[in-house]
């Protein structure tokens, strides 16, 4: 009796557990897009008040940015190392690289691309009508994101919780 | 005759087939940090050529075209003094002697004919890469039609202009890219530079006359870097210099470092018009020698004297051929009838850039040195 009663606490554990794990890797994609969007607005701030390079920029934001910061990094990475020949070529390599290590979807990585097209190769004003641009697409990703979060959150934690009794009544 | 013609030596040739080869600058070439002038066994001054060709300027040109270059360099082109991309024609290399088209097989060719065709793609990427893919950050420069890369080479950008008003706000769809090379020759003003000293620590305000692309600017730049670093040789110590630089051609200054070497006593105002600059200067930096590049706007000669009463030398150039001839300018014609400068100096080309052609005494028009070809 002992046993079944630990057994059935340990299966109710873990499956809830389970639930808490995959309900958080649903925040994660907001979190990570909103933290996108700070980045891209740190961007358009740093090239309209200081006419520093690109490299340098981003080498400021990739030390701000946690996890999005990495596409920022590998930009610069790739640049210094001369595998990409210009700006919107190492973006593109770098988000192509990268975008499997964060929790971000298919669409949002197809803003990120548009993104490079046009990164570094206008003069400022057309810079920052491409931030906004993409600060934009962002905000609406971040909306959808934020809803699937809402309804996912919930039905994981409460799924976890409850297929941990049902599992437990079953082997009862 | 000083003659300031370039050596290009076995060295250098076998430098531009390794980079042929493998296509990647060469780093050990150029720019040493060597102090610019050493003294030969017979105690004469050496002249070193310098420029950063490979290291500055190739890496900055689209590939297709700079591995074109690099091709054709072996033969011998070097010193190049411009390279031109202009869309959709023939890539031109500008040396001392004469200009040179790069042929299908990649050998120079004199004849434009069948020659290697710069694309408007390669203009786009290499005007990227010379912005170290910012375009953003060098609009301010681009909008006046030219930058400054690394090594103080200047890049003139022709284009459709974009205008603001009145103001020009950027140049889009360019057309030509004119890369200047600029080569900094040490001690090319070894020769003129005993007729500027006065004494230990003073020189006379003198006037450098030259034709263009005879070397002014860069027989300039030298003189700066030589009084501003002192000339052990003829006994005499640095002075503090201040540099008016309107068109950034003496120290090509790139994000506040000056490309060029000009001294160590040396600061530089760039950007500035001469004569706005030198009365900043002269409250601003506290210097014994001011030097400006080609005098003769209006409001130059006020600017010339305010420098004169503040007890600072001058040292200055003006476009020309001969003296006289620099009296059909009004705002030079002043400060020549005003007696501000104790020394001429005149160059030309007839034996290479910086061929010293005569040096006359200011004060009463005596023939220093030189072929006595000035009219008075």
């Amino acid at each position: 009796m002992f046993l079944k009663v630990l057994g059935s606490i340990i299966v109710l554990l873990s499956s809830s557990f389970l639930g808490y794990i995959l309900s958080r890797d649903c925040s994660k994609r907001p979190q990570q897009l909103r933290s996108l969007q700070n980045l891209l607005q740190m961007f358009e701030n740093q090239i309209s008040y200081s006419s520093d390079v690109l490299a340098e920029v981003f080498e400021r934001i990739s030390r701000a940015g946690g996890e999005t910061g990495i596409f920022f990094r590998t930009t610069v990475d790739l640049l210094k190392d001369g595998s990409a020949a210009n700006a919107s070529e190492a973006w593109e390599k770098a988000v192509r690289k990268c975008i499997g290590r964060t929790a971000l979807k298919r669409d949002d990585e197809q803003i990120l691309l548009s993104f490079g097209k046009s990164l570094g190769n206008t003069d400022l004003e057309g810079q920052i009508k491409n931030i906004r641009l993409s600060l934009g697409q962002l905000a609406l990703q971040v909306e959808k994101a934020e809803e699937n979060r809402k309804k996912n959150e919930s039905m994981y934690k409460s799924l976890g919780v409850l297929g941990g009794l049902a599992l437990v009544i079953i082997l009862i | 005759m000083c003659a300031l013609s370039h050596k290009s030596g076995q060295s250098l040739i076998i430098i531009s087939k390794q980079a042929r080869t493998s296509n990647v600058p060469e780093p050990e070439y150029d720019r040493c940090g060597e102090p610019a002038m050493k003294e030969n066994s017979d105690g004469k001054l050496s002249v070193k050529t310098m420029s950063s060709l490979r290291k500055d300027i190739l890496p900055m040109i689209s590939g297709r075209v700079a591995a074109a270059i690099s091709g054709a360099l072996i033969y011998g082109l070097e010193p190049l003094e411009e390279i031109r991309l202009r869309a959709e024609k023939p890539l031109v290399l500008q040396n001392w002697s004469r200009e040179w088209f790069i042929g299908s097989d990649g050998l120079p060719s004199a004849k434009p004919a069948g020659s290697f065709i710069v694309t408007q793609e390669d203009i786009r990427t290499t005007l990227e890469l010379m912005s170290e893919n910012s375009i953003y950050a060098y609009q301010d420069e681009i909008k006046n039609g030219f930058i400054t890369i690394r090594g103080g080479h200047r890049v003139g950008i022709a284009g459709r202009a974009v205008l603001d008003g009145e103001s020009i706000k950027n140049i889009k769809d360019i057309s030509g890219l004119n890369i200047r090379i600029s080569n900094q020759i040490f001690g090319c003003s070894s020769k003129v530079l005993k007729y500027l000293i006065k004494n230990a620590a003073d020189i006379y305000n003198t006037l450098i006359i030259s034709p263009p692309q005879c070397g002014k600017t860069t027989i300039l730049r030298d003189i700066a870097r030589n009084i501003s670093n002192g000339v052990p040789e003829l006994g005499f110590k640095g002075v503090k210099v201040a540099i008016v630089d309107e068109r950034s051609e003496i120290a090509a200054m790139l994000r506040g470092v000056p490309q060029n070497d000009v001294g160590l006593r040396t600061d530089v105002l760039d950007g500035c018009p001469k004569s706005i600059g030198m009365k900043m200067m002269i409250r601003s930096m506290s210097p014994k020698v001011i030097i400006t590049d080609e005098i003769g706007n209006d409001g130059d000669r006020e600017a010339v004297h305010s420098v004169l009463n503040a007890g600072i030398r001058i040292i200055t150039t003006a476009h020309g051929y001969n003296i006289s001839e620099l009296k059909s300018r009004r705002e030079v014609l002043m400060l020549l009838e005003d007696k501000v400068f104790e020394r001429y100096i005149v160059l030309d080309d007839s034996d290479g850039p910086g061929t010293l052609s005569e040096v006359v005494d200011g004060t009463d028009m005596r023939v220093i040195w030189g072929s006595g070809r000035h009219v008075s």
